[in-house]
C-alpha cells in the first residue's frame, strides 16, 4: 500500500509538471525522460543478465534515424514511425546480439562497442542517405512539433510503458530465466535453460525499447545527428544506470532525470560539467555504490 | 536407460576415456568410481552435452543425445546435481525451484505473468521441497543457505523434471560427517522410494558399496571392472590398481 501510495504521488507529479514549469524546464524534463526510457532500455540487459553493453547508442540512433528518414524521405505522419523505430533498433540488436551475447564480460562490453562505432561510421559517411555529419536537420510534420506538452506526455506515456514492460519481464519467468543464466551459466543449463536464446532475447528487446528512445529524440530535437549513435550516448545510459542504482527498476529513470537536471543546472553555470559529473559519480562509487535507489532500502527493485 | 557405447575423448593428444562403455539399467543405482583423473567428470560431461566425445554415443531411453547441448539433454529427461552445490542466489529457494520446474517443462520463454502465479508449478516446488526436507525454508534467500542445504535445493533442482535418469556428481563432497550420513539416509529413502534411476560419482567408498546396485570402476581413462558391489570390492584387478589408495573406491 505505501509503495503503491508513492506511485500515484510520483505519477501524479509527473502529470501536472508540465502546467508548473517554464518552457525551459520543460524541455529539459522532456529529455530527462527520453534518456529514462533509453537507460531504462539499457539496464533490462545490465540489471537482469550482468552484461554490460556499450553499444546501445547504435539502437537509439537506428530508431531516431529510422523516424527522421520516414519523416524526411517518405513523408509519414510522426506517430506511424514509432513501430518502424522500434522494428529497425530491435533487428540491428537482433544482429548485433548474435554475435555479442555468446561472448562473456569485457569482451561482450567491447564487442557491443565496436559494433555500435561501426554503425555510427557508416552513419557518419553516408552523406546520400543519412546526411553525414550534418544529419538529418529541417524536420517539420504535425501538429505534435510545436508542443512541449504534447511531447512531454507522449514521452512519458512511452516511458511508462517501457518502465511497466521491463517490470512485468522482471517479475515473470523470463526475467527469472535471465538472472538465473546470469547467477550461474552452468546451472541454468542444468535446469534447461538455453542461455543464448534468453540473452539473445534480451538484448533484442532492450535494443527495441532503446530504439523508441531515439524515435522521441528527432521529435525532440526536430533532427537526428550521428551523435545518438555515437559511444558517449551509450555512456550516458550506462552513467544514468549506475547514478540512480541498476539494482532498483526505477533506478536508471532516477539517475536520468538526475544527470540531466543536474546537467543542465550546472551548465548554465559553468562549463565544468564533465569535472562535476566525475566528481559525483566518484562520491557515488565510494559512498553509496548502489546508487540513489540504494538509499530506499533493498528492496527497491521489487 | 542410459547407455555408453565406445566413448572416446581426448585433448591436446590426451586420451581421457578410451573406449568407455556402460548401460544403466532402468530403476538401478549406478556408481561411477575411480581415483582422480581417471576420467569420471569428463564422462560425466559427455553425458550432460559439455563435450562432445570423438567418437561413440551416449543414448538416454534410446534417443541419441550425443552432441546435444545440456540444456536440450535435460528436457529430455536427465537430472543433474553437481559436485559444488549450486543455485540462484539471487532468489529465494521457491524462487529456484519453481523456476526449475517451469524451465524443465520449457515453459520460461513466453507470457507476461508473475512467476508467483504459476500455482501448479509453485506446487510441485513444494512439493521438491518437502521431499528434501526443506520445506520450512522456502521463503529464505538461497544466498543464506549452509553448503549442506544448498547440496539439497541442487539436488530438488535436478528432480524437477520429468526424470529418466538422475545423475549426481559426489554427492558428498564438502559435506560434514554428520551432512553425510542424512544425505546417504536421503539418497536410499528418498530416490529408492521414487522408483528413480541414478548414476553417480562418489570418493566415500563406504556409501558407494552401501548405495550403489552396481559399480565401474574407471583407471586411466577406461572401464577397469564392472559389476555389483561385492564383486568389485573382491576383483584382483581392482585390488591391484588400488593397491596403496586407502579405499577401493578411491
Amino acid at each position: 500500500m505505501k509503495a503503491r501510495g508513492w506511485l500515484l504521488l510520483v505519477l501524479g507529479a509527473l502529470l501536472v509538471t508540465p502546467w508548473l514549469l517554464p518552457d525551459y524546464a520543460l524541455e529539459v524534463a522532456i529529455q530527462a525522460l527520453i534518456l529514462a526510457l533509453f537507460a531504462t532500455a539499457f539496464n533490462l540487459v545490465f540489471a537482469e543478465t550482468g552484461l554490460l553493453s556499450f553499444g546501445h547508442a547504435a539502437f537509439f540512433g537506428a530508431g531516431a534515424y529510422t523516424t527522421a528518414l520516414l519523416l524526411q524521405r517518405a513523408g509519414w505522419p510522426y506517430l506511424l514511425t514509432l513501430p518502424a523505430a522500434v522494428v529497425v533498433a530491435g533487428l540491428l540488436a537482433l544482429v548485433i546480439g548474435f554475435f555479442s551475447v555468446r561472448t562473456s564480460r569485457i569482451y561482450f562490453t567491447m564487442l557491443t562497442l565496436a559494433f555500435a562505432q561501426l554503425v555510427w561510421a557508416v552513419v557518419h559517411k553516408w552523406y546520400s542517405f543519412t546526411g553525414g555529419d550534418n544529419g538529418i536537420t529541417g524536420l517539420h510534420p504535425g501538429a505534435l512539433w510545436g508542443d512541449a506538452r504534447a511531447l512531454y506526455y507522449l514521452a512519458l506515456v512511452l516511458f511508462a510503458l517501457g518502465l511497466a514492460f521491463v517490470w512485468r519481464l522482471h517479475h515473470a519467468p523470463f526475467g527469472y530465466a535471465l538472472r538465473a543464466i546470469r547467477d550461474n551459466q552452468a546451472r541454468a543449463e542444468a535446469v534447461g535453460l538455453s542461455p543464448f536464446g534468453y540473452l539473445l532475447a534480451a538484448f533484442t528487446l532492450s535494443g527495441a525499447l532503446a530504439g523508441a528512445a531515439g524515435f522521441l529524440q528527432v521529435a525532440w530535437q526536430r533532427s537526428a545527428f550521428p551523435d545518438f549513435l555515437y559511444w558517449t550516448k551509450s555512456a550516458e545510459a550506462i552513467i544514468a544506470a549506475i547514478l540512480g542504482g541498476a539494482e532498483a527498476i526505477f533506478g536508471p529513470a532516477l539517475g536520468s532525470l538526475v544527470f540531466v537536471e543536474l546537467g543542465a543546472f550546472v551548465q548554465s553555470r559553468t562549463e565544468h560539467w564533465p569535472l562535476v559529473l566525475g566528481l559525483v559519480l566518484l562520491a557515488l562509487v565510494l559512498f553509496l555504490p548502489q546508487g540513489l535507489a540504494g538509499l530506499g532500502g533493498r528492496r527497491a527493485r521489487d | 536407460m542410459l547407455e555408453i557405447n565406445r566413448v572416446r575423448k581426448s585433448f591436446y593428444g590426451f586420451l581421457a576415456l578410451d573406449d568407455v562403455s556402460l548401460s544403466v539399467a532402468p530403476g538401478s543405482f549406478h556408481a561411477l568410481v575411480g581415483p582422480n583423473g581417471a576420467g569420471k567428470t569428463t564422462l560425466f560431461n559427455v553425458v550432460v552435452g559439455r563435450y562432445t566425445p570423438d567418437s561413440g554415443e551416449v543414448k538416454l531411453a534410446g534417443r541419441r543425445i550425443t552432441g546435444w547441448p545440456t540444456h536440450r539433454v535435460v528436457r529430455s529427461g536427465l537430472g543433474i546435481s553437481f559436485q559444488r552445490a549450486q543455485a540462484f542466489l539471487s532468489m529465494s529457494v521457491l524462487e529456484n525451484l519453481t523456476l526449475a520446474v517451469l524451465a524443465q517443462a520449457g515453459r520460461t520463454r513466453a507470457g507476461m505473468r508473475p512467476l508467483a502465479s504459476y500455482d501448479d508449478a509453485r506446487q510441485r516446488a513444494r512439493q521438491l521441497l518437502e521431499w528434501v526436507g526443506l520445506a520450512g525454508r522456502a521463503r529464505e534467500a538461497a544466498e543464506a543457505l549452509p553448503l549442506g542445504d544448498l547440496k539439497r535445493v541442487d539436488i530438488a533442482m535436478a528432480l524437477a523434471g520429468d526424470l529418466q535418469l538422475l545423475l549426481l556428481d559426489e554427492p558428498l563432497a564438502g559435506l560434514s560427517r554428520r551432512e553425510r550420513r542424512e544425505m546417504v539416509r536421503f539418497i536410499e529413502e528418498l530416490l529408492r522410494g521414487l522408483g528413480l534411476t541414478l548414476l553417480f560419482t562418489e570418493h566415500d567408498t563406504e556409501a558407494v558399496l552401501r548405495l550403489a546396485d552396481r559399480i565401474t570402476v574407471l583407471h586411466q581413462g577406461r572401464v577397469l571392472a564392472e559389476g555389483a558391489p561385492d564383486e568389485i570390492k573382491n576383483d584382483a584387478r581392482v585390488i591391484e590398481a588400488f593397491l596403496g589408495e586407502a579405499d577401493v573406491a578411491g
